[in-house]
């Protein structure tokens, strides 16, 4: 065989399909019978339901089904790492961020759902609502989950950093914050679900980054056996992350569990930003030492991880910021903690970078603000610390293999016309 | 209420409310689900169809407003046969991820280049800034946009010898 495929470019497979619009994403699929799933959303982030009045909404013409907690007491909670969150919150149960669920409608029309929606009255106990995670971090401060607010700490050590702060020249300490980002993938979240009643399967149509967890954690979460779940992917309208978390997924099964009827949930805009997860926004103080002739000795960092209402990917993306804490840099004194911590905010979860995003922040600004204080070139600084092959990360891994960062910065300033015009 | 309208030059007699969105009608109705929803506020330009030749959101419009009109949406583009000049050029150009961009775009560019057949990069933005894509960083795009006019500038040479 001579064809040779590296070097070509290719079209992607299903690019005819996207062209001419016959691409089919979730909410393109149309089922006979097929009805419409909405979903009654918190009316405050961090309050007890009380009382929860479906009776007006379930007389509305159109109106088939209204799924309350109470239907189904066996249900799990579900989570990517850690379940802890819930399906339905149920009365005398909390609601910890704007996205819980609270009833599930299915309806003959998306108009009908809506108009259901609007009818169902909610009467709440409210408690504090943490939006700040130092906040939540407090002694005092009222406990979102069970086992605290802080959902884990993770460690760092290598070398001594006392060591590398007293041969520093030049100490500087400095506090970062990073938003909130929302993924926004265009397709907002889409499924449909049908209850095959002779097999007893579930068949979903949901776009989804992690097919076998996702079902998995439904099949959990319903009590039923994962091969009764069966996720067929459709096209996905991007992801970046945010689909790496259930969201259509287990009440459009419970609806087509409780009528037998295909059924579709879409996500309006506003409903999957408020109820998917996001990138996490981070606190970072930094604390790093350099010697006169620009080495690094040391370096600090504490980072509190704000990740919302449930863990989603937290406790890993938290850990993983930590890691890259001094970036492409090369310190042989590191010490470091991070803390993954709940508050009443959208959950946050995964997003392109996965915490390393975050951390680049912190690190390539102590960097300027060291060679500025230093009164060293930028380009230099950062090349004299950069990674050579044998050096070796904050936890401890040596690096043998494609350690260009050094001619990356090399190539960089020439290609910029670095106003230095520094020799490297 | 009953409404007529041309889609992709076929004559559509259509049973609707006065308060359905011409979106919903086009993709529920007519199960012409080419046309997307990205955000239903007018703002991503996932929803964009041809009304009487003039770009439209169609989520902004209702469905009695598109009565009589002459509609082309992403299923009238190019034909049975072949992809058309514009298809063909996101297709070469890789700029296709998702998709989920790519109908309201190609209508888009269709438009753009209708009025424009040499299009500046500068105007090309402009001619497309209605429209967001959230993974090509948008270069492809534009590359892709510039190969159609090279494409129909080809096409049209050709005619003329
Ligand atoms: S869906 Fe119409 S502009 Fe976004
Ligand atoms: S290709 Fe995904 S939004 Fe443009």
């Amino acid at each position: 065989m001579n064809e040779r495929i590296i070097g070509k470019n290719l079209v992607k497979v299903d690019a005819r399909a996207k062209v001419t619009g016959r691409a089919l994403y979730p909410d393109d699929l149309y089922f006979a019978e097929m009805l419409y799933v909405k979903v009654k959303r918190a009316v405050h982030p961090h309050a007890i339901l009380r009382k929860l009045e479906i009776s007006r909404a379930q007389q509305l013409p159109g109106v088939v089904k209204i799924i309350t907690a109470a239907d189904y007491p066996e249900l799990n909670n579900f989570g990517l790492i850690i379940k802890d969150q819930p399906v339905l919150v149920g009365i005398g149960e909390k609601m910890r961020y704007l996205g819980d669920a609270l009833a599930i409608v299915v309806a003959e029309s998306k108009e009908a759902a809506g108009q259901a929606l609007a009818q169902i009255r909610v009467e709440v106990e409210e408690l504090e609502v943490i939006d700040d995670p130092r906040r939540a971090m407090e002694e005092q401060a009222p406990l979102l989950h069970p086992d605290g607010n802080i959902l884990c700490r993770h460690q760092l050590n290598k070398g001594e950093l006392e060591r590398g702060l007293a041969a520093a020249d030049l100490i500087i300490e400095q506090e970062y914050k990073t938003n909130r980002v929302e993924q926004l993938p265009l397709q907002p979240e889409a499924g449909v679900c049908v209850y095959d009643q002779e097999t007893g399967v579930l068949k979903l149509w949901v776009a989804t980054q992690w097919l076998h967890d996702t079902q998995a954690d439904i099949a959990q979460a319903l009590g039923i056996p994962p091969e009764r779940v069966r996720i067929i992917q459709p096209v996905i309208g991007g992801a970046f992350g945010k689909r790496e978390d259930i969201s259509v997924h287990i009440h459009l099964a419970l609806a087509a569990l409780a009528t037998r009827r295909p059924v579709k949930l879409t996500y309006t805009r506003e409903e999957s930003m408020i109820t998917q997860s996001k990138r996490h926004p981070m606190i970072i103080r930094a604390k790093s030492g350099a010697t006169r002739d620009g080495y690094l000795t040391a370096w600090q960092v504490e980072i509190i991880g704000d990740t919302g209402a449930y863990a989603s990917s937290g406790p890993a993306v938290v850990h993983k910021g930590l890691y890259h804490c001094t970036g492409p840099y090369n310190v042989e004194n590191v010490r470091g903690i991070a803390y993954t911590v709940y508050t009443n905010n959208t959950y946050s979860g995964a997003m392109r970078g996965f915490g390393a995003t975050q951390l680049a922040f912190a690190y390539e600004s102590q960097i300027d603000i060291l060679a500025h204080r230093l009164r060293i070139d930028p380009a230099r600084f950062r090349y004299q610390n950069a990674y050579r092959p044998g050096s070796s990360t904050p936890n401890g891994q040596v690096l043998t293999d494609s350690v260009n960062v050094r001619e990356t910065i090399k190539e960089a300033v020439q290609m910029s016309n670095w106003p230095g015009g520094v020799e490297l | 209420m009953q409404i007529r309208l041309t889609v992709n030059g076929e004559e559509r007699v259509v049973e609707t409310t006065a308060t359905t969105r011409l979106l919903d009608l086009l993709r529920t109705d007519l199960k012409l689900t080419g046309t997307k929803e990205g955000c239903g506020k007018g703002e991503c330009g996932a929803c964009t169809v041809l009304l009487n030749g003039q770009l439209v959101a169609s989520c902004l419009l209702l469905a009695p407003q598109a009565d009589r009109a002459e509609i082309i949406t992403i299923e009238g583009i190019g034909s049975a046969e072949g992809l058309d000049p514009i298809q063909e050029s996101y297709l070469e150009a890789g700029a296709v991820q998702c998709g989920f961009c790519t109908p309201g775009m190609i209508l888009a560019s269709k438009k753009l280049l209708e009025e424009n057949p040499r299009p500046t990069v500068e105007e090309i933005r402009r001619g497309l800034s209605g429209n967001l894509c959230r993974c090509t960083g948008y270069h492809k795009i534009i590359a892709a946009v510039r190969l159609s006019a090279q494409k129909m500038a080809d096409k049209g040479e050709g005619k003329d010898e």
